[in-house]
């Protein structure tokens, strides 16, 4: 068996089976824990509109703070979007997507991904540098923090180094490009559930429950 | 003048060919393979000199579409006429001779052209059973190949089932189907692959080896650079449209139609090594990307066992069934809800603690 | 009116001995750990597990919070803080306990001497990091739970631990029921109408240890205001005081005691509304925790002073004079009242019935900078130099808006303003909300006298 044929085969099997099952282990973990009820009287209006509202409304900083995390918030959005044009809207990636779904999209041409790949990548490693030399940062980061910034930023090389065809002059073929972007994937998808990396998961809700909680004492969240 | 003393010049001459075309020929070869100008010109010099070369060609586990391929061009070519003009003092398909007498030609090449000879296999070694699944004059293949490997002086495979195994080798290999590279370890092997390889990479290997006397050099998995050197997307004319992202969803929508790229109707092009693209195929200048169809990745190990089939597009790769990833869900959710019931549990006794 | 300078130099010195008056908790040092992890433990539920698991580490909590902003030192990072909540609900309840366990650390009692200055003296639970989270992670709400904790574990920091204990003894700085009676005999010497422990009155309004010691000139125009208005009101003295150092301090119990004595006060004379003084943490301490930790609702409505003070004037009841010799104010929302308790638009209402002009400094109402001595900091000796930078952050930003004077509600947002004006010489009048309106009650307007609120 080829490292492209692994890389292909059982390793993708395998890390979905793992990203699937870690997934879902730790929302019915946490969600099925005990909740408190709460007493006091209401004051705010209806926290379900409220809790909907917030899903939206954190998506930027509040007007009035906004200055203070004017640089983590923007390079966040511009990185997480050009990951999103990466891996939802070059050609290749979403056959692998139509394959498991069922359905497919349209493509942004070449150069476009090619380029939101560039840019996110600089971007996140100006991030990571950030991360090493901010007070805070530097201070609140451990080993899941760098860890899941290896995980993401990994395929994100491995992916432009394989479509450049990079290596050659290393005498690295296409194929074993190819299967190390993918198996770089598949390392993301295992290490997926276990890390910071699930928040994708979990932000609509806790931004949901922010956004009640403070509801239920009249203050928007 | 007998034929065993003619040298190549004098039998292309004998058979019509024009200096001036042979030097073509080996102008064309030489930029195939890489050498400058002067080479190719030295190149036409030393074959033109060259002798027959003795070669003995052992057929196993194989369909006999690698001997097509090679011999039966719909005309005659100057490819052709190389390969005739090598002494195949041993080939089951193609000899007169059978029986005990072919054995005999086989032992006296071997003889006569000790540590000379070259030795081409194509077909895959079936081990199974004891090596029996194939046998030659009640010689298993495996001996067979052992015994005139022996004194050879490298061995050339042609074809994906000499080089790598091959389809007898596919998924369930029933027979134990190996390489040849699997069983002799102690003797150049350059593997022509290619389900069947093409000829002109045939030809070209052998010229290289009637020219130089030596092995050209090759890749990691034992085929001549020359020809191996570059995937068949590298070279394809259809490349531009997958730059631009223009794909055929099926082999007979709106883009197949428009000639569009076949990476999504699962094109091995990008993972595939052969000259296809550059040499072109049955001398009608095309290839099967160009009649229509997606690579194969016929010159490649395994790839008839590649994950998702011939149709799935590179980066689709066997992920499973939705059935599995339904009961990775089931599994998830099971764990995780018997981990928050636990933990349900220790708050409780905490709050016991607390009480008490 | 204004601060009793006098009573303020007292106090400021009585609060100053307060660490050395202090007996410590005994305990082995594994039993402390065992009852935080314990408390932790318990009070951790599925919506606090999902955001515990949510942080991204991406530090926009410390950018907004006013011990960072001033200091710049990463361990004041909001998030940090609750580390060792983290830890414990990652080895003991998180789905991924089998991993965590693996190379997250247990809690130690290093951890929980290291932590105290991130719970107490550099947290005012202001909940402005809440505000800004990203991934939706109520930081602040779950700060209490490290309260909880120490408390549990015997490590609240001496001056708040004391505090708890005079409170659990029913008076506070020396103050309990006979000083309060004695306050009301003096005021109602000196002429002022003032209802005590009737057995039936619709508004039962509290007053708070700092009132009855420094700022008596707010308890007397929560008087006149109330006469006024000519509601059915009353002061109880077996449930006046709205001040709670266990909220403060974390000790559930005695935060229940105190709150219990109100709402028991509250159901005897049958009231409908109960008036918090000019106190910040009281209003959710009574409003909002204790019911949860009772397990009950409240028969009756809980408003903060300048809740009721504006919603009268929105009512038409309240009539108000136009204040003199000021025109432009900045009003500072105690955190407590409005990023914990919604009271936002009311005390403007109230300002703007006095004809004066509210200049906002830039992140003003439910984002405002506490001052830096909520949530009991203002208390903690150490902390001094902490809160003196904040308080700088907060005068500069007051200074840019220009205005005359300003606006609080709370009494330790007072104080903390006024130490801060000393050591810093600065001149800005700090005024009291419930004060002014005392001293503009529009005479001439007819008394409601319906005596319904």
């Amino acid at each position: 068996m080829t490292l492209l044929e692994f890389a292909r085969g059982p390793a993708m099997e395998w890390s979905l089976i793992i990203l699937v099952a870690g997934v879902v282990l730790r929302f019915a973990g946490i969600f099925l824990l005990t909740r408190h009820k709460t007493y006091f009287r209401t004051k705010g209006g209806s926290t379900l509109a409220a809790g909907l509202r917030t899903i939206g409304t954190r998506s930027a900083p509040t007007p009035d703070l906004e200055h203070r995390v004017r640089f983590s918030h923007y390079t966040g959005y511009l990185w997480h979007i050009g990951l999103f044009i990466t891996v939802l809207f070059y050609a290749p990636h979403i056959l692998f997507f139509e394959s498991i779904l069922g359905f497919g999209w349209p493509a942004l041409p070449t150069s476009v991904v090619l380029a939101a790949a560039a840019v996110t990548l600089a971007v996140l490693i100006a991030l990571l540098i950030r991360r090493m030399v901010h007070p805070v940062l530097k201070t609140i980061s451990g080993f899941d923090d760098y860890a899941s910034w290896f995980v993401t930023t990994l395929p994100l090389v491995t992916g432009l180094v394989a479509f450049g065809h990079l290596g050659a002059d290393f005498g690295w073929r296409y194929e074993t490009l190819l299967a190390v972007h993918i198996l770089s994937v598949e390392l993301l998808f295992v290490y997926f559930p276990f890390g910071k990396l699930f928040h994708p998961f979990s932000i609509w809700f806790t931004r949901y429950m922010i956004g009640g909680q403070m509801e239920q004492r009249g203050v928007r969240a | 003048m007998s034929q065993r003393e003619e040298n190549l010049g004098q039998y292309m001459a004998r058979r019509g060919i024009s200096r001036r075309t042979f030097l073509k020929f080996c102008t064309v070869m030489g930029s195939t393979m890489a050498l400058s100008p002067a080479q190719a010109a030295e190149m036409a010099e030393t074959m033109a000199k060259a002798t027959r070369q003795s070669v003995i060609w052992l057929s196993f586990q194989e369909c006999t579409g690698c001997t097509e391929s090679i011999t039966r061009s719909h005309n005659p070519t100057l490819e052709s006429l190389i390969f005739d003009f090598i002494s195949l003092d041993y080939h089951h398909t193609l000899q007169a001779a059978a029986g005990d007498a072919a054995e005999h030609a086989r032992e006296e090449a071997m003889k006569k052209h000790k540590g000379k000879y070259v030795v081409v296999v194509d077909g895959s070694i079936p081990m199974g059973e004891n090596a029996h699944y194939s046998t030659i004059a009640g010689i298993t293949n495996e001996q067979m190949l052992r015994d005139t490997a022996k004194d050879c002086f490298a061995i050339v495979t042609v074809g994906t089932c000499a080089a790598f195994g091959g389809i007898p080798a596919a998924r369930p290999n029933p027979t134990g189907a190996v390489a040849v590279s699997d069983i002799i370890k102690d003797k150049p092997i350059i593997n022509v692959s290619g389900c069947p390889p093409m000829p002109q990479v045939m030809t070209g290997t052998l010229s290289h080896i009637l020219t130089f006397g030596a092995i050209p050099e090759l890749d990691h998995l034992g085929r001549p650079i020359a020809f191996f050197g570059e995937t068949i997307h590298d070279r394809c004319y259809r490349r531009p449209f997958y730059e631009k992202g223009q794909f055929a969803k099926s082999f007979d929508d709106e883009g197949a139609r428009k000639g569009w790229c076949l990476y999504e109707v699962g094109c091995k092009g990008p993972t595939t090594y052969n000259a296809c693209a550059n040499l072109k195929w049955n001398g009608a200048d095309t290839f099967p990307v160009q009649s229509g169809h997606g690579c194969l990745g016929c010159s490649e190990p395994n790839f008839w066992d590649q994950a998702g089939g011939f149709y799935a597009p590179l980066s689709v790769g066997d992920w499973g069934s939705h059935e599995v990833l339904a009961g990775a869900v089931v599994a998830g959710a099971a764990v995780g809800a018997a981990a928050a019931v636990a933990g349900r549990s220790k708050q409780k006794s905490a709050h016991e603690e607390k009480k008490s | 009116m204004s601060l009793n300078r006098e009573a303020f130099n007292k106090f400021a010195e009585m609060a100053g001995q307060l660490a050395d008056m202090d007996t410590p908790v005994e305990m082995p040092d594994d039993q402390r750990v065992a009852n935080a992890k314990r408390v932790m433990m318990e009070k951790m539920d599925a919506p606090k597990a999902a955001m515990l698991e949510s942080c991204i580490h991406c530090g926009m909590c410390a950018e907004v919070c006013h011990f960072y902003m001033t200091q710049e030192d990463g361990k004041f990072t909001p998030i940090l803080k609750l580390d060792l909540l983290k830890r414990v609900y990652r080895r003991e309840l998180s789905p991924l306990r089998w991993m965590h366990r693996l190379y997250t650390r247990d809690v130690t009692i290093e951890d929980l001497e290291e932590w105290q200055e991130l719970v107490y003296d550099t947290c005012t639970v202001c909940g402005r990091c809440s505000l800004i989270c990203p991934m939706g992670i109520h930081i602040a709400a779950m700060m209490p739970i490290m309260r909880n904790a120490y408390s549990a574990a015997g490590m609240v920091p001496a001056e708040l631990h004391l505090m708890d204990s005079q409170q659990d003894q029913g008076h506070l700085f020396g103050v309990g029921k006979d000083e309060f009676i004695g306050l009301i005999e003096q005021l109602r010497s000196q002429g002022l109408e003032i209802p005590v422990d009737k057995d039936k009155a619709d508004i039962m309004v509290l007053t708070s240890v700092l009132d009855i010691m420094v700022s008596q000139d707010s308890l007397i125009a929560m008087i006149k205001i109330m006469n006024h208005l000519g509601y059915d009101w009353t002061f109880r003295t077996d449930g006046y005081e709205c001040a709670n150092f266990g909220m403060l301090s974390g000790d559930e119990e005695v935060h229940l005691k105190a709150s219990k004595k109100i709402i028991d006060a509250a159901v005897a004379c049958g009231a409908k509304k109960v008036i918090v003084a000019e106190c910040g943490h009281s209003y959710p301490a009574l409003r909002y925790e204790a019911p949860d930790i009772w397990g009950h609702a409240l028969p009756f409505e809980v408003l903060a002073t300048s809740e009721f003070l504006g919603q009268e004037v929105e009512k038409g009841t309240l009539k108000l004079k136009k204040a003199e010799g000021v025109h432009t104010v900045t009003f500072h929302d105690p955190c407590k009242n409005n990023r914990w308790g919604g009271v936002e638009k009311e005390p403007r209402a109230v300002l703007t019935a006095l004809g004066l002009e509210i200049r906002e400094p830039d992140s003003t109402g439910r984002t405002n900078i506490c001052c830096g001595g909520g949530g009991g900091a203002f208390l903690i000796n150490r902390t001094a130099d902490y809160r003196q930078r904040v308080f700088e952050l907060k005068r500069d930003q007051i200074d840019a808006t220009g205005s005359e004077a300003l606006v609080v509600t709370c009494g330790s947002c007072r104080l903390n303003f006024e130490v801060g004006k000393m050591k810093s010489n600065w001149g800005k009048p700090v005024e009291s909300l419930v004060e002014m309106v005392g001293d503009n009650l529009d005479d001439g307007a007819a008394r409601s006298g319906t005596g319904s609120p």
